[in-house]
């Protein structure tokens, strides 16, 4: 006789875990159906009250979730647009703390309603108050994210949700805390002082001393984006702070060290979208209860939240336009990006929950509104979106994606500097080309390892590719129109013929078919140390010449020497030294003269800036 | 946003090359509000507004502390209503039971579960606890002796989810190996030729047979009072107990009993209700407060001698095949 065993154990948890992740979401879909609900409903039909594959007394997959709920509110800060907030600042903080204050004032009247403590219905309302940009990507497709209506609403999230997070934090810390409420919101008010200094100032600083001593592998820059998060998740529960607001405010610390474009992030994305935040929401799903859902109860109080939530949210975007002038279907569009509940609400309501402040009626009754409010946003979506016009796209910052062409494995100092301080800035990506022409032969895998390593430890965060063309100059056109580059930085030899990327290897029509800045810089340079600028000539053309005067601006950090433009200008350079000139064409770059060792000219062809808008922000230190 | 993405029907998020995640690319917003920037009303209309909107937000924020403290959590967290007006009634099976219920019934003087008891009443808002003695083979049958809940060292099955409703577990319990003085063991290899006592009706009984695999059969017996016998007159050398208890009984015999080490398993004890019975979310809800405050976790050093709300992360783990 066999003897089989009924499945239980890790394994099986993780089966059925995995199974979910992967077909709710597929399931949900073909129905046109977020995937989100698919996850939920899956935690629901595996859980206690539906098929019982995991049962009551299971702790793996609730720890799971809580990790996957730090992930989820990590990644929340990480992706922000800080740029966006810093642009729109004052209509985003007027919106934020409209579409805040009313759906929050609504909930305590609902709390008040319904008999609720006023812990109960400051947490209410917090919940209320925020919102997960569910539409954006729809939104976004339809080339609407410049949108004026469209920033001001996704920058006004960062506010709304983190604001809500502190509330969170109050209301916790006031539950569990022992003492008088003086001195427990003392502790608080010390908790996030303690917790903003460490996510905004060491956090960083730790975080690139690490890229710069361990970073050749890319899963240490992985694992060091998990360690902050944790750590910063571990300080906040010691000042009895949710751990959620500590990984919130590690992901905003590392926003501008972990570029969008980049690798590091498509990893975190990568885990998270299949891992962490899927079995967080099949967790929440665990506590789905059709006994307790279809309740009269349950359905009072769903009803009552959706009332105090999307009316609140309604009366915000309309109030909106006395703060900034936008058509109706533009108001719309911000309603429908600011009504959607699901990321911060869910973590509140786990929270409450967890604390005893909420029962099973009330989370079911949220998850009721969840499901709702994303079911109701998305479908309101493309009505108001073809109501607005599609504005002209957008110009990429210069550094969004820069695209350091090179020949050798150890380009100058000079060259990666200006490549990885561009993308810094604009928190975008350098991605390396290794430029051959096809009568090189066969590209050794030295030089490619070689320019990996050293992308990382400039925290390039970028690609290293190869590019070969019938010439050298054709390769780096190729890869730059291929990559979508916002800039090119070519590092080679400026006067002679025999450099593979000299400049004899340019000709007009060829830059002009690049149609982002091209920066030639002369091979040898030994870092930026001193920017000279030649004296202003009348007769250089715009908008070249503004745009070499905001590159030396922003690469002196302000501080530009005037270049002595006698004859013999290039004997004085000292190493380090970096002169940036424009040419009113490439045939020009060719009769500059060689740098002494160790300084550098970066010489900028005015055909490939013609289409450049002075940018005042490029002149910034 | 991740859960943008998780939105979406599962293809990479690549609107353009310039666009491939859930929000505006960094630094796409144009910073020339001259030119870029949302048409405002009027400068001076901005500012008016965002006053207008910070002092009302500023109102809320300062009146928060002041309602924030602990009052009746009935409509949020669950009602309760008590089967008998004025008390809590808790039945229990194990009057007394070392660590968990000292004293006698209607008002034992101590123990875990019953200060648990008067956590929740006070919660409740019930004035008293009385406590009903129930066989243990009733109260997992289902029949609580009219009680409004049962505390009796109770661990979640499906046989008993049946008949009963179970909260959240406030303690964990895994199976815990009790032994007399003098035995040692690190290892399933230390524990296998050990002499095993084990209850008859215990759930324990087939985590010794299956997981540990004694070299000899165990002793089996009826109660858990005979197994403890069979340890004191030295017929056997260990048992599994769920580890609370087991914690509980080595620090009322210190001399007698010791506590080796724990075997992994999701158990715990949970308070149990009549099946089907309303009162089940607020309890359910002051568990997971009590949890979250530290209450449970001071009544466990309390009385157990050890931190058992979460994890007993000081009782050293033998590791078995599962």
């Amino acid at each position: 006789m066999l003897a089989l065993h009924m499945p239980e154990g890790a394994a099986f948890t993780f089966l059925v875990l995995f199974v979910v992740v992967l077909a709710g979401p597929a399931i949900m879909t073909r129905a046109r159906i977020p995937g989100i609900i698919g996850l939920l409903i899956g935690g629901w039909a595996i859980g206690p009250h539906g098929l019982g594959l995991i049962g009551n007394g299971n702790q793996t997959v609730p720890q799971l979730g809580q990790l996957g709920l730090l992930y989820l509110m990590f990644v929340a800060g990480l992706e922000l647009d800080l740029g966006v907030l810093s642009v729109y600042r004052r209509s985003a903080v007027a919106f934020s703390l409209i579409t805040f204050t009313l759906p929050f004032v609504g909930g305590l009247v609902v709390g008040e309603i319904l008999g609720f403590p006023t812990a109960a219905a400051v947490l209410l309302g917090s919940l209320l108050a925020s919102h997960t940009l569910i539409t954006y990507p729809m939104i976004r497709d339809a080339g609407l994210s410049g949108n004026p209506a469209v920033a001001t609403a996704v920058g006004a999230t960062v506010l709304t949700d983190t604001i809500s997070l502190v509330v969170l934090a109050g209301v916790s810390g006031t539950q569990t805390g022992s003492g008088s409420t003086g001195s427990i919101f003392l502790q608080l008010a010390v908790g996030l002082a303690v917790l903003v200094g460490f996510s905004l100032v060491v956090l960083p600083r730790v975080a690139v001393w690490i890229y710069k001593r361990l970073g050749a592998d890319r899963s240490v820059r992985f694992l060091v984006a998990m360690i902050s998060f944790l750590a910063a998740a571990t300080l906040a529960e010691v000042f009895s702070i949710e751990g959620i607001v500590g990984a919130f405010f590690a992901g905003l610390a590392l926003n501008r060290l972990v570029p969008n474009e980049g690798q590091t992030m498509h990893r975190i994305d990568f885990f998270g979208s299949t891992v962490f935040v899927p079995i967080f929401l099949v967790s929440t799903g665990l506590l789905l209860d059709p006994s307790v859902m279809f309740r009269l109860e349950t359905m009072k109080f769903a009803g009552l939240f959706l009332v105090a939530c999307v009316g609140g949210k309604t009366i915000a975007t309309v109030l909106s336009r006395t703060v900034i002038k936008v058509s109706w279907h533009e108001s719309g569009l911000m309603f429908v990006l600011t009504t959607p509940q699901a990321a911060a609400t869910l973590a509140a309501t786990t929270v409450g929950f967890e604390i005893g402040l909420f029962s099973t009626t009330v989370v079911n009754a949220v998850l009721v509104l969840i499901l709702v409010s994303i079911v109701m946003s998305t479908a309101l979506t493309p009505p108001f979106v073809r109501g607005v016009e599609v504005p002209a796209a957008a110009e990429p910052e210069l550094g969004e994606r820069v695209v350091l062409a090179v020949h050798a494995a150890e380009p100058s100092r000079t060259a990666t500097q200006i490549a990885a301080r561009l993308a810094r800035r604009d928190g975008g990506v350098v991605d390396t080309v290794l430029v051959r022409h096809s009568g090189e032969g066969r590209v050794d895998r030295g030089p490619v390892d070689a320019l990996s390593d050293l992308a990382t430890r400039e925290g390039f965060d970028g690609e290293v590719h190869v590019a070969i063309d019938r010439s050298s100059a054709q390769a780096v056109v190729r890869a730059a129109n291929d990559l979508g580059a916002s800039l090119v930085v070519v590092d080679g030899d400026l006067d002679g013929d025999d450099g593979p990327l000299g400049a004899t290897h340019w000709d007009e029509t060829l830059a002009s078919t690049i149609p982002v800045p091209l920066v030639l810089v002369s091979s040898g340079g030994d870092g930026i140390r001193r920017v000279l600028l030649p004296r202003a000539d009348p007769d250089q053309v715009e908008p070249a010449a503004a745009f070499v005067q905001a590159l030396a601006q922003f690469l002196a950090r302000g501080d530009v020497a005037e270049l002595d433009d006698g004859p013999d200008w290039a004997a004085g350079l000292r190493p380090g030294d970096v002169v940036v000139m424009a040419v009113a064409s490439v045939d020009l770059v060719v009769g500059l003269p060689t740098p002494p060792p160790g300084a550098a000219v970066v010489a900028v062809p005015a055909s490939t800036v013609a289409h450049w808008h002075p940018h005042p922000d490029v002149a910034e230190s | 946003m991740i859960i943008a993405g998780v939105v979406r029907d599962g293809t990479t998020s690549r609107g353009s090359a310039a666009h491939p995640r859930g929000y505006p690319p960094r630094g796409h917003g144009r910073r020339d509000p001259v030119q870029y920037g949302p048409a405002v009303a009027s400068e001076g209309g901005v500012g008016a507004v965002l006053r207008r909107w910070a002092l009302v937000a500023a109102g809320i924020a300062l009146a928060v502390p002041a309602g924030c403290g602990r009052s009746s959590l009935a409509n949020s967290a669950g009602r309760f209503e008590p089967a008998h007006a004025g008390a809590l009634t808790v039945a229990t099976a194990f009057l007394p039971a070392a660590g968990f219920w000292e004293g006698e019934a209607p008002d034992p003087s101590g123990g875990f579960e019953r200060d648990l008891a008067h956590a929740l009443a006070d919660r409740f808002d019930v004035g008293s606890v009385v406590v009903v003695p129930v066989a243990f083979g009733d109260l997992v049958g289902g029949d609580l002796g009219g009680a409004d809940l049962a505390l009796s060292e109770l661990t979640p099955t499906d046989e008993r989810d049946e008949v009963l409703d179970f909260s959240t577990p406030y303690l964990v319990a895994p199976p815990g190996v009790l032994a007399r003085p003098g035995i040692e063991a690190v290892d399933v290899a230390d524990l296998q030729p050990l002499r095993w006592v084990a209850v008859a009706a215990s759930t324990l009984t087939d985590v010794v047979d299956d997981r540990v695999r004694p070299d000899d059969d165990p002793l089996v017996v009826d109660t858990r009072t005979e197994a403890l016998q069979a340890l004191d007159d030295g017929r056997a050398d260990v048992m599994l107990l769920d580890l609370p208890v087991a914690l509980a009984q080595a620090k009322a015999a210190p001399d007698r009993y010791r506590v080796l080490a724990q075997l992994s398993g999701p158990e715990g004890l949970a308070a149990a209700l009549p099946d089907g019975s309303d009162n089940l979310q607020a309890v359910d809800s002051a568990i997971r407060a009590f949890l979250a405050d530290g209450t449970i976790e001071r009544l466990s050093k309390r009385w157990l001698g050890a931190d058992l709300g979460s994890a007993a992360d000081d009782v050293p783990l033998i590791r078995t095949e599962e």
